[in-house]
């Protein structure tokens, strides 16, 4: 029983980080229809760059995390007004994943460049702490990465809800002709919601150093775990990526455990297909432009 | 009398450049016939998810040329001095890049190449160069799959993955408190799992009680539910036969789910520097598989010494060195060592030297098995333990540098 439980709150731990990865990505398919292949690299930017806060000036990690978004903001704002619009613009929206996937090559080489090849590791002061609750082992490094991933989330579930920018976001996201018969400057919406995917895969970068070691390569990954926590739980909404993510985590962990611990990869995929044929639109999916 | 002006003096030097060009250049052509280079071709992880040990590797082959060109004036072989060149590719850890670039240095007419790093990558370039009948000396691929196709044309520094474990179930054997049972983590690829599968035959050969065998994907992010197992089931000694990153991920893992064991032994991963300071003072204890030691008292015909290689590459490279560093640079010191053997730089006498090599290098007696795959006993691995940051070699006797801690103090009580 006490081996059920743990695996519950692993996946569930798992699970959040495996959200805030996804949130980013899934506003951006939502709002604009475009699958960003950059999000992985994006996610890895954020943690070279709580890194870098980390080893070279001593901020911890989660502290950093509102300067790694306010870098990542801005940076996904010039990259979406300066290259993904005109692709989508001059060409298409196809045209914007292979910029998105070319980008994505070029800035993996250039961590290569910048940082090295070797992997890397965040380990403040509390990296190795762990508690007991009964017969349950919680490390407190990922249960404070699953906290920061749920506070973010809610952050951005009220920004969208009850903030004139979110507003804006959501009514560019359901009609962008309406949102712009209504005066909006949807360019700089979509340069805004950019800036905040960006700026939330950032933060999630900087949490997911804290807790696996990282290098360059492992940048497909998160883009791959972003798309499928986006297929299982809905495009657009930060409830689709909360509920896509813990699920992800409970069906890597549970499969581990209970079928066997090289079968969480194929587990997930099998899932990934079984959404796409019964319910394209993800658990909670929306009339959002992305889903349909 | 007309004046020398500006444009005279273009016109003149520009002759006279033109005319010494004439003459110089048949110098430089005839300079250019006189130097003879062999070159060693080949691709090496120096970007991707291969990178960090492909860096390594490769500064060993960089290394090896550099001091025996500048060092000792190239290499002389059947009574003719030669020099040596690289041509290494970045293969960007992707196999299928790799065969695109050995192929094209086939049809280029590279005779020699040297290993790429990793076995997913080194089998499909070695199948490439086998075909062609071109020699490739190599030390970074250890599956069985390389040496057990009958290739007749790769030779690896390493024992076969299957047979890696020899000496380290016989450091078990001779460990004291005797350890009863095992369990092994492996990853789902090539080396990962043939050494696991290896470990644990040899483990079971010698009276040891194998409790369980986790097999987990190649990439892993999340290891809770495998610790969790172990947990409930501890071995007396947790054998990973993982790659660098996935080892540091398990035994981060491992100190934060309080998961202890009485002894973690890695097959790579603590003899890197970033690993060791990253788990700090939770280092202490660990074990981990050590090919080669700069204070090991090897010889060499060209450096001298193991040492004396390693304080060479630390005057040129700021990178630290690895035994993969060394590693490369004995695929050069054994090839141009097979060469004066044969007295020949043509491939099929180096070949036949290289089979028949028994010789002292910076990297310890080379000798490989007619299969092509380094001796087991000879080029087998020594074991390591991180003691107070510095990994001390506890195995085998003449070797030690340290003595062996063990049972390892739990994660809670590491100082």
């Amino acid at each position: 029983m006490s081996l059920i439980l743990q695996t519950i709150l692993d996946g569930l731990v798992l699970g959040g980080l495996y959200s805030l990865a996804a949130v980013g990505f899934s506003l951006i398919f939502g709002v604009m229809n475009v699958v960003n292949l950059t999000h992985g690299v994006i996610v890895l930017i954020g943690a070279y760059l709580a890194y870098a806060f980390w080893h070279g000036l001593g901020v911890d990690p989660l502290l950093a995390i509102p300067l790694v978004m306010a870098a990542l903001f801005a940076f996904g704002y010039v990259y979406q007004r300066g290259l993904i619009q005109l692709a989508v613009d001059r060409s298409s929206l196809l045209a914007s994943m292979l910029v998105t996937f070319g980008v994505a090559l070029m800035l993996r080489n250039v961590l290569v460049l910048v940082f090295s090849p070797d992997f890397k590791s965040v380990t403040p002061s509390y990296a190795f702490t762990v508690f007991f609750l009964g017969p349950v082992t919680i490390d407190l490094v990922r249960l404070s990465a699953l906290g920061a991933s749920l506070v973010l989330l809610c952050v951005l579930a009220g920004v969208l809800r009850w903030t004139a920018v979110g507003r804006v976001i959501r009514a560019t996201a359901q009609q962008d002709l309406a949102a712009r018969l209504c005066g909006v400057d949807v360019r700089h919406v979509y340069g805004i919601t950019f800036g905040v995917s960006a700026a939330f895969a950032g933060a999630s970068g900087a949490i997911i150093g804290i807790v696996v070691p990282f290098s360059p390569p492992d940048e497909a990954l998160w883009t791959i775990n972003a798309f499928v926590v986006v297929t299982l739980g809905g495009v657009g909404s930060p409830s689709g990526a909360l509920l896509g993510g813990l699920l992800l985590g409970l069906i890597s962990t549970l499969t581990s455990q209970l079928i066997g611990p090289q079968f969480p990869n194929a587990m997930m995929f099998l899932i990934l297909v079984v959404m796409l044929l019964l319910r394209p639109s993800g658990l909670l999916g929306n009339a959002f432009s992305g889903s349909r | 009398m007309r004046r020398f002006g500006r444009r005279d003096f273009v016109k003149t030097v520009g002759a006279t450049a033109a005319a010494a060009g004439l003459v110089a250049a048949p110098a430089v052509r005839r300079a250019d016939a006189q130097a003879k280079t062999i070159v060693f071709g080949g691709s090496v992880p120096l970007s991707g998810r291969a990178a960090e040990t492909g860096l390594n590797v490769n500064n060993g082959y960089l290394m090896a040329i550099k001091y025996l060109n500048e060092e000792m004036g190239g290499v002389e072989i059947g009574g003719e001095k030669y020099k040596l060149e690289l041509k290494m590719f970045d293969d960007a850890s992707d196999p299928a890049r790799a065969t695109t670039l050995i192929q094209r240095q086939i049809d280029e007419g590279v005779d020699f190449f040297l290993g790429s790093f990793g076995s997913n990558i080194v089998l499909p370039t070695a199948a490439i160069t086998e075909r062609a009948k071109r020699p490739m000396v190599q030390s970074g691929g250890g599956s069985d799959q390389i040496f057990t196709q009958g290739f007749k044309y790769v030779f690896g520094m390493f024992p076969r993955a299957s047979r890696q474990f020899i000496s380290s179930v016989e450091f078990f054997k001779a460990m004291s408190p005797r350890p009863k049972s095992i369990s092994v983590i492996f990853t789902n690829d090539a080396f990962s799992k043939t050494n696991a599968e290896g470990a644990a035959k040899d483990s079971k050969a010698a009276g040891f009680d194998v409790l369980e065998m986790y097999g987990l994907p190649e990439q892993i992010t999340d290891v809770s539910s495998v610790l969790a197992s172990v947990r409930s089931k501890t071995p007396d000694v947790l054998i990973c036969t993982t790659h660098d990153q996935n080892s540091l991920l398990i035994s981060r893992q491992m100190v934060a789910t309080n998961t202890n064991v009485p002894l973690l032994y890695q097959t790579l991963g603590p003899q890197l520097a970033t690993y060791r300071e990253t788990l700090g003072k939770f280092a202490t204890g660990i074990c981990v598989q050590i090919y080669w030691d700069e204070r090991a008292p090897y010889k060499d015909k060209f450096f001298g010494t193991a040492q004396k290689f390693a304080e060479y590459y630390r005057k040129h490279v700021q990178r630290p060195i690895a035994y993969h560093t060394a590693g490369g640079a004995a695929c050069i010191v054994t090839y141009v060592q097979a060469m004066q053997a044969a007295k020949s730089i043509k491939t099929e006498p180096v070949r036949d030297a290289l089979a028949a090599t028994d010789v002292d290098t910076l990297y310890g007696r080379v000798k490989f098995t007619p299969e092509g795959d380094g001796d087991a006993i000879l080029l087998g691995p020594a074991v390591g333990q991180v003691q107070k940051g510095v990994v001390q070699l506890v195995h085998p006797a003449a070797a030690k540098t340290g003595t062996l801690i063990y049972p390892t103090p739990k994660w809670s009580e590491k100082t």
